[in-house]
């Protein structure tokens, strides 16, 4: 095996752990401070892919929409958490995750009214079309996109949580609501920001995915499938991991495409399995 | 007798009568009710009884589904036969992934039984020279009672099967979580760490009631297959299993009769809904956020709740 289909295969697992790390950090992020494992979190991936083609099929440029979309679809999730979730935090998790679930079927539905049953293609901009060469082999622009992409959103939402004051108190809020509750901080409201935060980080990866993938209907839960494995993997609630498990997925999936295309699912799963049975839960994880 | 017992036996006269009250369509929307009531039973052993909530339950249902369509078609085998074949085939599955699910707890545990359910029915979509991919098997003939027995071809004959099939369910289900195997899954419910500081591992009795819980959820896949003719990889996706707990909610989580109700009036609303609109999710969903919030007994836990009141 040469050393240029190395490099493109690399390449190729870390743009698609890009992807599925802008969905996982914040499925994993809502869990960590709101206790809700969002079912429906896929279904904003979607939405962000969606409205992104509504964009650059309205205006004509990529740019803008990876800046106006995820600001609407974040509006969205908050509207949501603010109008749903918020009245049942107190009751078991199942509860949440089944809200959500509604929440997803009701999504899902609007966009097929909205869009139609086709999929949309979107256009990547002038800038990130055609490829360029690297370790000799030629290699798609836009995937190093993601590449960078998942990287710089990683970096700031790490730097916001450690070394903002924002971040502090989101981390208390995690730690320990109650508490932060009793001194002064507004709960209700962090979660809203965070449920509606995590909501926009999974619409720019909508956005972000749609020029690869095109928007179709069910992006949204075959994207959650893969990003409930690599929270499982990584751990819930964390950042780090969920960009460990996106690296360890995106590797699973990519190799498994290129040496057993039927069997590549079951690698993913089978690599789960094995990290589960040391570490039921997951890499980074804190046991419960 | 008690409401309840009345109420109970009530019931099981009208089913033992509606072959011969209900027009032919009816008997046969009726059938379609009863083997999602089995269903969402099943699952409500593992969601409402052992607080294990399974996110692909319906992997179990399709594989009950599959194993009894290709026993009746390519062995013509009478349909109890097929029935076995359904269910030995979900249980035997269920071994597996119950014992890694079942080594997570809550959350990861409804993730993993998802990513497996996905894996199966990936299987089943691929595996095209078995399951015939996306097309998947049709044509399943409803056949005999036994060998060389009547023929279970016609709609009221099926409809029995069916109905007995459920019945018989149900009071074994009721056997099984008042057996003392059935309180400890409701101790491990209230409170695990405490069975486990009484010296008991809840390990085996999770993967058991996984596993029984799947042996009934194929049972009704393998009613399902004959009755309506196909099995597809539609039948084992994560729509279904979505479903099956919207089921059990709606009926009333723990109930075991709730999810029965439960699955009867999610489908007869999604009947009604979708001969108005093409677009009947929306309303189901906004139906079902609504009653996650304001209904958490479902119907059944809210009547007898009224009942205890009154």
């Amino acid at each position: 095996m040469s050393l240029a289909i190395v490099v493109e295969q690399l390449l190729n697992a870390l743009a698609l752990a890009g992807l599925l790390f802008l969905v996982s950090a914040g499925l994993s992020l809502v869990f960590g401070i709101l206790r809700v494992v969002n079912f429906a979190h896929g279904v904003f991936y979607m939405l962000g892919a969606y409205f992104g083609f509504s964009v650059v099929a309205t205006t004509g440029w990529f740019w803008p929409s990876l800046l106006i979309v995820p600001p609407v679809v974040g509006l969205v999730g908050a509207m949501l958490e603010a109008s749903t979730l918020r009245f049942i935090y107190r009751r078991p998790p199942i509860y949440q995750l089944l809200l959500t679930f509604g929440i997803a079927l009701i999504l899902e539905e609007s966009v097929r009214v909205l869009y139609g049953p086709t999929a949309k293609g979107v256009d990547p901009p002038p800038l990130l079309q055609g490829a360029i060469e690297i370790a000799g082999t030629l290699y798609p622009r836009y995937r190093l996109f993601l590449v960078l992409l998942g990287l710089a959103v990683g970096a700031t939402v790490w730097l916001l949580l450690t070394r903002t004051r924002t971040g502090l108190v989101i981390r208390a809020v995690a730690q320990n609501s109650e508490m932060a509750d009793c001194l002064g901080a507004d709960v209700a409201r962090v979660r809203t920001l965070v449920f509606g935060a995590a909501c926009a980080l999974a619409g720019l990866g909508g956005v972000a995915a749609a020029p690869m993938t095109t928007a179709y209907l069910g992006m949204g839960i075959s994207v959650i499938v893969d990003a409930f494995v690599v929270v499982v993997i990584g751990g819930l609630g964390s950042i780090p991991g969920s960009m460990a498990g996106s690296l360890i997925v995106g590797a699973a999936q990519t190799w498994g495409a290129f040496y057993l295309p039927e069997t590549a699912m079951v690698i993913m799963y089978a690599v789960m399995g094995a990290i589960l049975i040391f570490r039921p839960w997951g890499l980074f994880g804190e046991e419960e | 007798m008690s409401r309840g017992r009345w109420l109970g036996a009530a019931a099981l006269v009208a089913l033992a009568i509606a072959p011969w009250a209900l027009a032919r369509h009816q008997l046969s929307i009726l059938t379609d009710l009863l083997i999602f009531g089995l269903f969402a039973l099943s699952l409500d052993l593992l969601m409402g009884y052992t607080g294990m909530v399974s996110f692909g339950h319906a992997a179990y249902f399709g594989l009950g589904a599959y194993g009894s369509a290709l026993v009746l078609i390519h062995f013509g085998q009478p349909i109890p036969v097929a029935l076995l074949a359904g269910a030995v085939l979900a249980g035997v599955t269920a071994i597996p992934v119950g014992w890694f699910s079942t080594r997570a707890k809550d959350i990861y545990f409804a993730m993993l039984t998802l990513a497996f359910a996905q894996l199966l029915y990936t299987v089943a979509y691929k595996w095209r020279d078995l399951t015939g991919g996306s097309d998947g098997i049709a044509g399943v003939p409803k056949t005999t009672l036994f060998w060389g027995g009547p023929s279970l071809a016609s709609g009221p004959a099926f409809y029995a099967v069916v109905a007995v099939a459920v019945v018989v369910s149900l009071f074994v289900c009721r056997a099984i979580v008042a057996s003392p195997f059935g309180r400890a899954l409701q101790a491990i419910r209230e409170n695990e760490r405490r069975f486990l500081a009484l010296g008991r591992d809840p390990r085996p009795f999770k993967l058991a009631v996984f596993v029984i819980a799947a042996v009934f959820a194929g049972l009704a896949g393998a009613l399902f297959a004959p009755f309506r003719g196909f099995a597809s990889p539609e039948v084992m996706f994560w729509v279904l299993s979505g479903q099956g707990l919207m089921m059990v909610i709606t009926g009333g989580i723990g109930t075991l009769v709730g999810p029965i109700v439960g699955a009867m009036v999610f489908i007869l609303i999604q009947e009604i809904l979708s001969s108005y609109t093409e677009h009947w999710m929306i309303f189901t969903g906004a139906i079902f956020v609504l009653m996650v919030i304001f209904l958490p007994g479902g119907l059944v836990g809210t009547a007898r709740r009224l009942a205890a009141r009154a």
